[in-house]
């Protein structure tokens, strides 16, 4: 795993020695190279994880997230070249700085054996997106969400903390390798009732469930670019990783302790789906739909099923990729009009055909057109769900539809129709804004040929 | 002040502090703690006007006060155990006593009420020497006699302190009350493990004393004592801003910087012990304090050009030295790796 891991800490001096000419090619060239070494990793052999180290290891779960993590940072890299253009040299190095800082923790995070090592490296993150958010951000609302976020994640992982080191002095070791085949039913009292909670909040934040989402329009709202990608795509499947890493530990009382969680997450994705409906704003649109999203991944993990295993991370990477196109198709329009309001950058396919193009497969992703990864994970959640009840199966299909109705308004609106007057003036597509596009929809597209790989660890 | 005179005094403080650190006669540490008062005053009051002369008097009565209980204490264990060394004490009363007055020379609730005034008062300078220096020696007591401290009366004193550190500092822009509030729920870190692990405790001062004396280097640099002159920063000295972030999301204990690793040792030892709801609390408390240091941070470092701020710029002095700041800085936020080390502590 080092050979990961010390490439990109390696990213910093490079940033900090390159001249002002050659600082993005040579950031974004190299954490392309580094991406490549991470997709070895998706070769694994044995049922078994592999094992690296005591300290990190890669299992079919952690795999395709890491591959997600070190895809993202190129992407990152030149999604954020526009915005920064007209900073000085050291303002742009501190932002790159920032950013790779941030991929080391998560691929540090993603790989850690040891589950206080991925306490700290999971609270490490959010010191660089703090930072990202609050200092590159654009309107005066980005304090309150800088600290909106920090507040809300660390409320819920301080009892993680206390958890984890208390679960260490009952079963000796918190290495994971160890526990899983050691593990034990957790005796029945109140004592372990607030055990179970504690473990599962910090995680349900990161989610985020539905009652305690507040913080996640307002950070990806605010933030640049690269941290709205960021922020979706990887830092919301922290939450999701973690869950799915934790419940082994903590039966049985996830069978009634989860209960409350699966009601919020129900009700929860038709009630954000249907706030997109009514967003003014595009980024705040795509914030909701990641709530609704990730919510559908929180029920997947309550009811631990190994279809809703499976569902869970094929959604998580398939959400990831999706988002985090979205936030970039939403970034060129920010890019020309200077606002977020969808409807002053509408009828956008008369102008610009390609990127329209890029929109449409980015929509259809987003409502989980078959046969792209989306359904793929959104279909074995829902099969698994009407199995654990039947009922669900109401709330899920109006949550299918409901997302097939905003992703549909949101590219009706930013696409078709007849464009404003005072579009006309708007630069072109850049061959940086389609490559970014590109990028981000092939694994997507290629994945659906072969989506055994982002199965997860209950694939047999 | 004439050099030599103050060079004497201040090494009167050293001398004070060392002879409490290494005495093992109750009366000698009960001498060294006077000398350590009577010697400091001046030092407090080294700009004379009347805030000054305001915070070094309050500082004296509580202190003096404070020495007449340990005295007392002293006095009470002398007639329980007929002997003057320096070992558990076995008397509770004199315990309770003595641990009262231990608190209130720290600054620990229901006893901070000195803290922030006194701090306020006086130059960054001294304000320093008072909240790192100055809190050795009663922890050095506290130190030798944890076996037989009431744990009750401790472990209320504690979690107060760290409540009212953070609720306290909420209200205000004066840096220097900042420093002192932060410094009331550190001690409340402090004292809450020293019944279980003494040696926590040394770490956690260690940790405290490093990232305290480096805030308040940036501060004397950039010579400023309220958040809004502190916000300049980013004119005078760019760097500094960074550091400053840096140091303040230390002592606020995020990780992977060196302030998470004594509130991580010490939620890790009372769990140990099987207080559960205690470390959870003061976790969540201490996020009271890195609130206002975020709020710092925010106008300091966060927000810059092209967004104005509110404050006229100060003539430019001259830049003060700063002391060994980039060891400093680099102590107190890169020390979590070497955590593992810890365990040749024991």
């Amino acid at each position: 795993m080092l050979k990961i891991i010390i490439p990109t800490i390696m990213l910093m001096p490079l940033t900090w020695l390159s001249k002002k000419n050659m600082i993005w090619i040579n950031t974004t060239t190299y954490s392309l190279l580094i991406s490549l070494i991470s997709l070895s990793l998706l070769n694994q052999p044995s049922n078994n994880s592999l094992n690296f180290s005591l300290m990190f290891f890669s299992d079919p779960l952690s795999a395709p997230l890491l591959v997600l993590t070190t895809w993202l940072l190129p992407l990152m890299l030149m999604a954020s070249q526009h915005h920064l253009s007209k900073e000085p040299l050291i303002r742009k190095k501190l932002y790159i700085t920032m950013l790779t800082m941030l991929q080391t923790f998560l691929i540090m995070t993603f790989t850690a054996t040891e589950l206080i090592s991925f306490y700290i490296l999971f609270e490490a993150t959010l010191v660089p997106t703090l930072i990202i958010i609050t200092r590159w951000g654009n309107q005066t609302e980005r304090l309150n969400a800088g600290l909106y976020f920090l507040f809300y994640t660390l409320m819920g992982s301080l009892p993680l903390l206390v958890a984890l080191i208390s679960i260490q002095n009952l079963t000796g070791s918190l290495n994971f390798l160890l526990i899983q085949y050691w593990n034990q039913a957790l005796p029945d009292s109140w004592s372990n009732i607030f055990l179970w909670l504690a473990c599962m909040m910090a995680f349900m934040v990161k989610m985020p469930l539905y009652g305690l989402h507040l913080w996640l329009p307002k950070a990806h709202v605010e933030a640049p670019i690269a941290g709205s990608m960021v922020l979706a795509a990887i830092l919301l499947k922290l939450g999701g990783y973690g869950m799915l890493r934790i419940t082994t530990m903590l039966n049985p009382q996830t069978s009634f302790m989860a209960y409350p969680f699966l009601m919020l997450s129900l009700w929860g994705m038709i009630m954000t789906s249907s706030i997109c409906l009514r967003q003014t704003d595009l980024k705040s649109l795509i914030a909701y739909s990641s709530v609704s999203h990730m919510a559908l991944v929180i029920v997947a993990v309550l009811i631990q099923t190994p279809w809703s295993y499976m569902g869970a991370t094929a959604l998580m990477i398939a959400h990831g990729l999706t988002s985090s196109m979205l936030f970039c198709l939403a970034n060129s329009n920010y890019e020309r009009t200077h606002s977020r309001t969808m409807i002053l950058a509408r009828g956008l396919q008369t102008l610009l055909p390609l990127m329209a193009a890029w929109w449409l497969l980015a929509s259809l992703t987003n409502l989980a057109l078959p046969p792209s990864i989306n359904l793929i994970g959104e279909l074995f959640v829902v099969m698994s769900s009407f199995s654990w009840s039947n009922i669900t199966i109401i709330l899920m299909g109006a949550n299918i539809t409901i997302t097939a109705l905003y992703s549909l308004y949101m590219l009706i609106t930013t696409q078709r129709g007849k464009y404003t007057h005072h579009i006309n003036s708007i630069k072109p597509s850049f061959t940086r804004e389609n490559a970014l596009m590109a990028l981000h929809m092939t694994p997507l597209l290629l994945l659906s040929l072969n989506p055994k790989i982002i199965l997860g660890f209950t694939y047999c | 002040m004439n050099p030599l005179i103050f060079t004497t005094i201040l090494m009167t403080v050293l001398l004070g502090t060392m002879i409490v650190m290494m005495s093992s006669h109750w009366l000698m540490i009960w001498i060294g703690f006077e000398m350590n008062l009577l010697a400091i005053i001046p030092i407090l009051m080294k700009k004379y006007n009347p805030r000054t002369m305001e915070a070094s008097t309050k500082y004296f009565l509580t202190q003096a006060t404070a020495s007449m209980l340990l005295m007392m204490a002293i006095i009470i264990n002398l007639m329980h155990s007929g002997q003057w060394t320096i070992t558990k004490v076995f008397n509770p009363t004199a315990s309770i006593i003595m641990t009262s007055a231990l608190a209130m020379k720290l600054g620990l609730t229901p006893f901070h009420f000195w803290v922030p005034e006194v701090t306020q008062g006086i130059s960054l300078t001294s304000g320093l020497i008072l909240l790192t220096w100055q809190k050795l020696a009663p922890m050095s007591i506290l130190y030798q006699i944890s076996p037989s401290i009431n744990l009750n009366i401790l472990l209320t004193m504690a979690v107060l302190s760290i409540l009212v550190g953070g609720w306290g500092g909420l209200n205000q822009t004066q840096l220097r009350k900042i420093m002192a509030y932060s410094s009331i729920a550190h001690m409340g870190w402090m004292t809450a493990v020293l019944v279980y692990s003494p040696t926590l405790t040394m770490l956690n001062m260690l940790i405290y004393i490093m990232m305290t004396l480096t805030m308040f280097m940036l501060f004397i640099h950039s010579s400023s004592t309220t958040t809004l002159s502190l916000s300049h920063t980013w004119n005078k000295t760019p760097l500094t801003t960074t550091l400053i972030l840096i140091t303040l999301l230390s002592m606020g204990g995020l990780p992977p910087l060196s302030g998470f690793m004594p509130k991580w040792m010490i939620i890790q030892e009372l769990t140990k012990n099987s207080s559960i709801i205690l470390p959870t609390l003061m976790a969540i408390m201490a996020l009271l304090n890195l609130y206002f240091y975020m709020r710092l941070t925010y106008s300091t470092s966060l927000t810059m050009f092209p967004s104005t701020n509110n404050m006229k710029m100060k003539w430019q002095f001259e830049t003060k030295r700063i002391t060994l700041l980039p060891p400093l800085i680099v102590m107190s936020s890169l020390l979590l790796p070497l955590t593992p080390m810890l365990s040749i502590l024991d």
